[in-house]
This record gives C-alpha cells, sequence and structure tokens, in this order.
C-alpha cells in the first residue's frame, strides 16, 4: 500500500479557529445560562425526536399516503362495492402475467412450469417489465461499481468536483436524455461515426432493449456509483491494517474486510435501481417504442382513459412487487450491518502517479482507462450532445439564438407564460426547501427503523413507498387530495403551490436520505451510544453527537439526492403548480418542447449548470471528513 | 476543530427541522360557498363569484391546453387576450391544467368547483371520453354535465362553421380550427409512398415514426386513420373493399404488417419529432402545416415535405364549450364568436398554425401555400367513436405490446 497522499482533504484547513465564536455560539449557554433555560433546552432536547417523528409521519400522511389512497381505494371498491375482481382478472390476464396468467387461473403449476422453460414462452407486460429492470439493474451496478472504486480510493484533479456531479443525470428529464441519446447512439450518432472511423459498424441501438438498459444505467449507474462511494469512503482503514498484519494478503484483506462493507451499498444501489426501472415510462417510448412498452405506460393509458379501478389496481401490484424487493435487500441490510466503531479512512492512491511498475498498480489503472472510454459515451456523450444541440440553429450552423429566446422569454413573456428566470429561482428555493425538509425526515425515519423491534423492516418497507409508487398515480393523487381539497366542516382545506411542491419534493426525496443513513447508524456499535446515555446525553444529542458524524458522507450523499430529485421532479409539480407561477426548469423545459430542439435543450442546460453549482455548492457545505 | 464542525452540523439539522415545521404550517382553507353550487343548472345569473370584488374589470376565466398559450414558436392565446381585453374590456385568466379536460372531470368528480368558464381545445375524443365517465345516457345526467347540450346554438357565427368539422351531436362544443395529420418526410433521404400499402415497402424498412394512440394526439389520428382505412368488426373500411384486395382483414391485419416493416411506435410528438430532427428515420407522423414552420424557421423546405397517404388525411378538429357552472355563461358565448369572427379565424390559425374552422376565415396567401390540405379529409364521427374506440386501442395494443 503506498503512503497516504500529502493532503487528504479530512479536517481542511478552511475552517476559522475554534476560538473566535465560541463566546457568541448557542451552544456556550449551556456552561453559562440559568438552570431554567437548561432544563427548557433539554426538554425540548429530550422530545425533539418524538416531535420530529410526528411532524414527519403527519407529513407523509397529508402529502403522500392519503392522496395515493384516495386513488388505490378505487381499485377494491367499484360502484359502491368491495370486490377484488379487478385484481383477479389483471392477474389471469396473459397479457400482463404470461404464462403466470395460467397460475393465477388455477392451472397445473407443473405444466406451466414446463410450458415457461419452452422456447415460445410468454412473460407478459408486468414479467416483461421485471425483465428488463433486472438487465438495466446489472447494467447500473457494473457501470457504477467501477466509478465508485475510482472515486472512492484513487485521487486526482478534480475528483471531489467529480464525485459531486456523478448524480447530475438524476435531474434530466427524459425529452433531454432522448435527444441526447439519438445523437450519442442513433444512426448517425457519435457511437457510429467514432465506429466508422476505425471501420466497424454501423450498429442500430434506437428502438432496442439496449437503448433502453442504457438510458436506464444512464439514470441509475450514478446512483449506484454514489451510495457505493459514501460507504467505500467509510470503511475503516485500521481494520484492514489490522488484517494485513496478522498476515492477510492485500486480496484477502479485500475480500474479508472491504467488500462486505462494499456490498451492502451495491446491493441497496441495485435494489433502488430495480425499483426505478420497473416503474419507468416516458424513456422507454422515447428510446424503444411501444413494442416494448412497461406496465407503467398502461398505468399512464389507463388513468387517461378514467378507467381508475384497473389502474390502480395495475399500481398496487407494481407496487407490491417493487416493495418485495425492497423489503428483501432490507432484510440482507439488517442481517449484514458491518459493525463499526467510527472510521479512519482508507488513504486513496494518486491516479496519475504510479508509486511502481508493477502489475499491482498498472492493471487497475488500465482497466479504469477502458472504463472511462465506455463511460465516455454512456454519460458525457448524451450531455454534450445536448449542450451541442442548445447551440446549433435551423441550418445546421452555430448559435446562441436559443439562448437568446430564453432572455426575451424572461423580457417579454406574457405573466401567464413560463419564464426562465423564475424557473431557475422556484427550482433553487423548492430544491433548498425539499432538502431542508427531507433531511430530518429522513434522519428520524432511519433511527426509528433501526431500533430493534419486531416488523421494523416491515416499517421502513412502507416508510420507502414513495419510491415505488407510480409516480402517475401521485400525480391524481395530490390532484385530488390536495389541489382539490378536502371538505371538513364546511370549509375546503386546499393546499396547493410552492409550499405543497416542497413538501411533495420532500417526501419524493426523503428516502434517500434514510437509506443512505440507516446502513451506516445500523452498523454503529451500540456501546458508544450507551455510554453517552449512560453519561446523561438526551437521544436526540447522541444523534447529533456521535451517530450523524460517524456516518455523515451518507448524510451529505442523502441530502445531494434530496436536492437533485426535486430538481428534477416533474409530475408532482405539474399538478401542484397548475394555476400559480410555482413552476420549475423541469416544467419550462417541457413547455419549450416545440419543433426546434434549440428551446428546450438550451433551458436543458440551464437545469445542468445550475445543477452543477449546487452539487459541489451541497458537497463543500457538508465536507469532507470522516468519524470522530 | 472538531467541535466546531460538530456544531455547525447540529445548526445545520436544527435549522432543517425548523424549515420542516414552518412548511407544515402552510395551507389554505376556504369556506364552501353555498352547499352545493358545484352542480348549478343554471349559472347565468349567478351572483356568487369572490373573484373580482375590487372590479373595475370582469375576468374571464378560460381553460385551454399548455401549447395555446405558451409555445416556443408562437401561441394565439396573448394576441387573443389583448385584442379582447380592448374590444370588450374584459381581462383574461388562461388556465392550462397539465391533464387538460380531465382536471375538470375529477374536479366535478371531487365536487371541486369548476374555476373556469369555457374550455377551448377540446377535441371529439375528449368528448366522448367525457360522456362515457359521466354520462349514463339519461337525462338529468345530460342536463348536469360539464357542457350543457344546445349551449353554443345561438352563439353569433356558428352557422358560418365548416358542417364537416361539427362533431358534437349534442351542440355543447363549436370548432374553431382544424389540423390535419398526415406524413411529414425528409424529401433529401427518400419519397414517401402515396399509399398505406407503400408504407409497407422494404425500402421503407424502419422508416416511419408514429405516436403511442393513447399518450398523442398525432399518434392517436394516424391510428385511427389506419382503422377508418382498413375498418373493423364494427366499422366497414372505407377503401370500399379495397383493403381486401390489398389482402389485410382490419385494420389490425395492416398493422402487424406495419410493425413487420419495422414501424416506430414513440411515447409523444415531441419524442417522435425529436428523433425524426436527428435523423433517426426519414418520416413522421405530424401535422400538414409543418413547411409553415419550417418557413418560418429559414429551414429547407426540401426537408420538410408533407405527404398524405391514398389521398387523405385525418381530421382532428378543434372545439370550444361553455362550462354549465359559469357566472358569465353569455360573456363565454361571446368570446366563442370573436374566435369565429373572420379576423380572428384568419390569426388564430396563423398563430397556431392550423386550418380555421369557418368559411370566411381571412387567411394569408403565404399561409395557405405552406399549409397543407387534403385532398379528402377523413375522420370519425363522434357516434362512430363512442363504445367502440376503447376496443380499438385496446386490441391494438394487446397486439403491438405483446410480450
Amino acid at each position: 500500500m503506498s503512503a497516504p497522499p500529502p493532503s487528504t482533504e479530512v479536517g481542511g484547513s478552511d475552517e476559522p479557529p475554534v476560538s473566535v465564536d465560541e463566546g457568541t455560539s448557542p451552544a456556550s449557554g449551556r456552561s453559562r445560562g440559568g438552570g431554567a433555560a437548561r432544563r427548557v433546552r433539554a426538554g425540548a432536547e429530550r422530545r425533539a425526536l418524538a416531535v420530529l417523528a410526528v411532524a414527519t409521519t403527519a407529513l407523509l400522511l397529508v402529502v403522500f399516503y392519503y392522496p395515493v389512497g384516495t386513488v388505490f381505494v378505487e381499485s377494491v371498491v367499484v360502484e359502491g362495492a368491495v370486490t377484488l375482481a379487478v385484481f383477479a382478472e389483471i392477474l389471469r390476464d396473459p397479457f400482463y402475467f404470461g404464462e403466470f396468467a395460467r397460475l393465477f387461473a388455477g392451472e397445473n403449476p407443473v405444466a406451466v412450469a414446463h410450458d415457461f422453460l419452452g422456447a415460445d414462452r410468454r412473460l407478459g407486460i408486468v414479467g416483461f417489465t421485471a425483465y428488463q429492470a433486472a438487465l438495466s439493474t446489472v447494467a447500473s451496478v457494473a457501470l457504477g461499481v467501477p466509478a465508485a472504486y475510482l472515486l472512492a480510493r484513487y485521487e486526482f484533479r478534480g475528483r471531489r468536483t467529480l464525485r459531486s456531479l456523478t448524480i447530475l443525470p438524476f435531474v434530466l428529464p427524459s425529452i433531454m436524455v432522448a435527444v441526447g441519446f439519438v445523437a450519442t447512439f442513433g444512426q448517425q450518432g457519435t457511437l457510429n461515426t467514432a465506429l466508422g472511423a476505425v471501420g466497424l459498424g454501423p450498429i442500430e441501438l434506437m428502438f432496442t432493449l439496449e437503448a433502453i438498459i442504457i438510458a436506464h444505467a444512464f439514470y441509475n449507474a450514478p446512483l449506484v456509483a454514489r451510495v457505493t462511494t459514501a460507504a467505500w469512503e467509510s470503511v475503516d482503514a485500521s481494520a484492514i491494517e489490522t488484517a494485513r498484519s496478522l498476515g492477510a494478503s492485500p486480496f484477502r484483506a479485500f475480500r474479508d474486510v472491504v467488500a462486505p462493507q462494499i456490498y451492502p451499498a451495491v446491493l441497496m444501489g441495485g435494489a433502488l435501481t430495480f425499483i426505478f426501472t420497473f416503474g419507468t415510462f416516458p424513456i422507454v417510448l422515447a428510446l424503444g417504442g411501444f413494442q416494448l412498452a412497461t406496465v407503467e405506460v398502461f398505468v399512464y393509458r389507463l388513468v387517461q382513459d378514467l378507467n381508475y379501478a384497473e389502474a390502480a389496481a395495475l399500481a398496487i401490484i407494481e407496487l407490491v412487487i417493487s416493495l418485495g424487493i425492497l423489503l428483501g435487500y432490507l432484510r440482507y441490510e439488517a442481517r449484514h450491518a458491518v459493525r463499526s466503531r467510527g472510521a479512519r479512512p482508507l488513504p486513496r492512491r494518486p491516479l496519475f502517479q504510479l508509486p511502481s511498475i508493477s502489475v499491482r498498480e498498472v492493471l487497475p489503472r488500465v482497466g479504469l482507462g477502458v472504463y472511462g472510454v465506455i463511460a465516455a459515451f454512456v454519460f458525457l456523450s448524451p450531455i454534450i450532445s445536448m449542450v451541442l444541440a442548445s447551440v446549433t440553429g435551423g441550418d445546421g450552423s452555430l448559435t446562441l439564438e436559443h439562448y437568446r429566446f430564453l432572455v426575451d422569454r424572461q423580457r417579454t413573456g406574457a405573466a401567464f407564460q413560463v419564464r426562465p428566470w423564475t424557473a431557475i429561482r422556484n427550482s433553487l428555493v423548492f430544491a433548498a426547501g425539499a432538502l431542508l425538509v427531507a433531511l430530518p425526515m429522513g434522519v428520524v425515519i432511519a433511527v426509528l427503523t433501526t431500533r430493534r423491534y419486531r416488523g421494523r423492516k416491515l416499517v421502513d418497507a412502507i416508510a420507502m413507498a414513495p419510491l415505488a409508487v407510480s409516480g402517475i398515480i401521485v400525480g391524481l393523487g395530490l390532484l385530488r387530495g390536495l389541489v382539490f381539497g378536502v371538505e371538513i366542516a364546511g370549509w375546503r382545506i386546499v393546499i396547493a403551490g410552492s409550499v405543497a411542491i416542497v413538501a411533495a419534493h420532500a417526501v419524493s426525496g426523503y428516502p434517500f436520505v434514510v437509506r443512505t443513513i440507516a446502513p451506516g447508524l445500523e452498523g454503529l456499535d451500540r456501546s458508544l451510544i450507551e455510554s453517552a446515555r449512560a453519561l446523561g446525553a438526551s437521544r436526540a444529542r447522541v444523534l447529533l453527537d456521535i451517530e450523524l458524524p460517524l456516518v455523515w458522507p451518507g448524510v451529505v450523499a442523502g441530502a445531494a439526492f434530496a436536492f437533485a430529485i426535486s430538481m428534477g421532479e416533474f409530475s408532482s409539480t405539474i399538478v401542484l403548480a397548475t394555476g400559480t407561477d410555482a413552476y420549475t426548469m423541469p416544467v419550462a423545459i417541457e413547455r419549450f418542447i416545440g419543433r426546434r430542439l434549440g428551446p428546450a435543450t438550451a433551458m436543458g442546460v440551464v437545469l445542468l449548470a445550475v445543477t452543477s453549482i449546487s452539487f459541489v455548492v451541497i458537497d463543500r457545505l457538508g465536507g469532507e471528513s470522516f468519524g470522530i | 476543530m472538531t467541535r466546531l464542525r460538530r456544531r455547525s452540523r447540529r445548526g445545520f439539522l436544527t435549522a432543517a427541522g425548523a424549515a420542516g415545521t414552518v412548511a407544515l404550517a402552510g395551507c389554505t382553507a376556504e369556506q364552501t360557498g353555498e352547499g352545493d353550487d358545484g352542480i348549478d343548472d343554471d349559472g347565468d345569473d349567478h351572483e356568487a363569484d369572490t373573484s373580482d370584488d375590487d372590479g373595475e374589470e370582469t375576468t374571464l376565466t378560460i381553460a385551454t391546453y399548455e401549447s395555446f398559450v405558451d409555445a416556443p414558436s408562437s401561441s394565439p392565446g396573448p394576441w387573443l387576450a389583448e385584442t379582447f381585453e380592448e374590444e370588450y374590456g374584459v381581462e383574461i385568466e388562461w388556465a392550462t391544467p397539465e391533464n387538460g379536460l380531465n382536471h375538470y372531470i375529477e374536479r366535478r368528480n371531487a365536487g371541486a368547483s369548476i374555476d373556469a368558464d369555457l374550455f377551448v381545445g377540446l377535441n371529439v375524443d375528449d368528448l366522448v371520453r367525457l360522456d362515457e365517465a359521466t354520462d349514463d345516457g339519461s337525462e338529468e345526467a345530460a342536463e348536469s354535465g360539464l357542457f350543457k347540450p344546445g349551449a353554443i346554438d345561438d352563439v353569433e357565427g356558428v352557422s358560418d362553421v365548416r358542417e364537416e368539422l361539427r362533431f358534437d351531436p349534442r351542440d355543447r362544443v363549436v370548432p374553431y380550427a382544424t389540423n390535419y395529420i398526415s406524413l411529414v418526410y425528409d424529401g433529401t433521404t427518400t419519397t414517401a409512398p402515396g399509399t398505406f400499402a407503400g408504407l409497407l415497402e422494404e425500402d421503407h424498412r424502419g422508416a416511419l415514426i408514429t405516436q403511442n394512440p393513447s399518450g398523442s394526439t398525432t399518434g392517436r389520428a394516424f391510428f385511427l386513420h389506419t382503422v377508418h382505412r382498413f375498418g373493423t368488426d364494427d366499422y366497414e373500411a372505407s377503401g370500399d373493399g379495397e383493403s381486401s384486395e390489398e389482402g389485410f382483414d382490419d385494420y389490425l391485419d395492416y398493422w402487424a404488417a406495419l410493425q413487420e416493416n419495422d414501424v416506430r411506435v414513440q411515447g409523444s410528438w415531441g419524442d417522435a419529432y425529436a428523433a425524426w430532427s436527428g435523423g433517426e428515420a426519414p418520416m413522421v407522423v405530424s401535422y400538414s402545416t409543418d413547411q409553415v414552420f419550417a418557413a418560418a424557421e429559414g429551414a429547407d423546405l426540401e426537408e420538410h415535405q408533407v405527404r398524405f397517404l391514398d389521398e387523405q388525411a385525418y381530421a382532428n378538429p378543434e372545439g370550444a364549450a361553455v362550462f354549465a357552472d359559469t357566472d358569465r355563461g353569455d360573456l363565454a358565448r361571446e368570446f366563442i364568436s370573436f374566435l369565429l369572427s373572420p379576423r380572428v379565424q384568419g390569426e388564430i390559425a396563423e398563430l397556431n398554425v392550423q386550418f380555421p374552422a369557418t368559411t370566411t376565415a381571412e387567411l394569408g396567401a403565404e399561409y395557405d401555400e405552406l399549409a397543407k390540405e387534403p385532398p379528402e379529409p377523413v375522420t370519425f364521427t363522434y357516434e362512430e367513436l363512442q363504445g367502440s374506440v376503447d376496443g380499438w386501442i385496446d386490441a391494438w395494443e394487446r397486439q403491438f405490446a405483446e410480450q
């Protein structure tokens, strides 16, 4: 192992001396303030967690479970009578369930299994959706883990910025990705041009399953990379040193010490990827076409046709499958928690300076080089294509006219038209708000679900439902439950506009905070907490002073996700923003789609730029420190 | 140093908690007015609205689709609002809910107030869907619907509307414009076939992009055109037995061949047009007015050729209707006759890049040349679609997306 790099950013030097604001900081009141203030403070601290837990539950009920419930109930209450007929019909329909439908219809399982193994088996829409989600998950993990390895184990210029920007693809609307993909993987795209230059190709990727899988990897590999990086960075170097000093080979040390701490993160990334790609919608039709339609396409069509019973039933089936996968993961996570007592991170190796020319040093770097080329095509090229589209005019020349369009729209747009600056401002305000709401929500749920009690994993899975419920159903539920309001005692309570948008974004984003924090909390040495409690610290104080600092990379990653989810959110925003000025950048992009790609792509570039800067800021504010 | 860092983290989280609490506090409540205001069968002389108490000016709220008021190229909304305000002294407010008419159907089902006076941009599909969802055929259902039967009978200018565009048998909706959906192709890389059968030629393998019939207006129009052309169990083909000559039993049979020839069905018009512009395929299903846009952008018209299959194109008229429970029914009807007046018809057509609905519209000559009208427009009537269109699409989906 090489020596630690000269300046690991642990405890960076850009901090003011501690003593400067010691006297004015509120915390110092502890030593000087009166007993009463102390008691109030202690009381507040004691109840802080309980209050937050109640607030979180209330928020989830109001902006998620109740609205979604208003739609879901239609699947079991048809014309006033409770029935399961709608489910029965879908489950027995070969169009949705292929050979499985025969199982549900009561056919002999052996015969069905026999046919299923045959060549012309039918998967059904649900089976196909699961199949493409599984492939997408494998692709996302394959493309995400090397990135995590690079970011966690190597030092190079721009590493932190690169890490901050990893999840940038998350915020891109599907139309932008579609534009980027046509320009990269299309018949006249960059890839075919490159292949043609070396005498290969052309390959037809558009309108194939492969195109969908690559696009899913574009969205989700960054997710896998980000959570895996956070886990890798939390690996305690001393454990490895101990293993090595006891005679373990580097490989053995990796296998027995490092890998077990990374598996859960990789699996989590995989589980989340499966759930997202299982509920995938616009991108499938944009890149694959209708012959590759997934379950969500039909949920959309049924809602569109006001066929709510079937839409809700289909969405519930979708949800049950997603949550089943998630529950499986959560059980694994609970069993495989790695006990740790705080971490001193592994030192990073310089990427471009080899300490020695040996197979062990050269081979990984060559591998990363190959990975870099693939990553350039999958991640960079679509984004670059989008930027190029934003500066290309109708006749193919370079132009700034599309950005001029944005400026003009800002200056002269009518009050009822979408204006770029308003969209930028709203996006930033909502995302910051969503982050500030999602963080405490996520922390509280993470604490509650890592306590030991029966069924806690089920509670955890249900708390993760916002990740897995069909976005179309959530949108409809918000319309019914919040925008139209509820009539209580002659008053119609309406929740819409900015506040509702922030709440809805926070609800969509908080599961990420839970997922990035919970594994760390689960693995913390209980004796640390017990000692602190024995010394008189309240539960909230232990959390703030001991637990969260120990899982800080997870907190920062969760914050970045919550921010990104808000920045990219479309379906709830458009429902809640109706009739107000509370539109965001993705809404503006959608509005600017026309015959020319220019205006929408220009707005897309603005979205990218604003989000990039925000990510870097979040990451810097979050700091890069580990352990105590 | 560690202590400071810890404290700043704590501050961060405390602030976050506080923000959460503040956010929770914000919601609005309003008293639900005079009981069952939602379904009011005679809204004309009703003084319940409170939105313009300060009103020197009356406000007319018009629901429409987004690009009618806010498109990156041009949209008629701003011009209409300004002109109507000038001439009638009435302020116009636009409402553009994302899911269009469904938003108002939902509102009605939820017992929430409609909050708009008229809807501009309804087509026959919307009307069929509305009636199937809310109308059991009874007299009361018809009378308590979102729009009142016969409501546009006495609107000035309705008699100028071309008869073949009128699509509402109950006279709730009056057409103000129409589109024709056709093929648009890049003449520098292909020559589009002149017939539906031609689309099946090997030359055109993978060459056509269309859209999901249930998610896109253009996709649905092209789909309905194939049903019209090749027929189905409950509808005989318009091809007068020609289709059986070509060897197709019905539209599903034709689509099987089309799928065999790698037709691309994307989700939305935007996706499809973007893929077509990116050179992914030389033909796309779009509007017959495509050259108007192309010319405005200075693009090469050779790359924007329009082709009518079998000399036909599917017509998709758009209409306007007055909400039954508005307090401003008369004003709303005045707005509709304003829409139908010759000058406004010309302006809407040019700004929304459509065709006028009336015989009296004033259109520029250049526009006439660039916007192509098919020799034979085809369309399904309300009666033909009602009770059938869902089944047609369902059968198509089950065939096309079978896994």
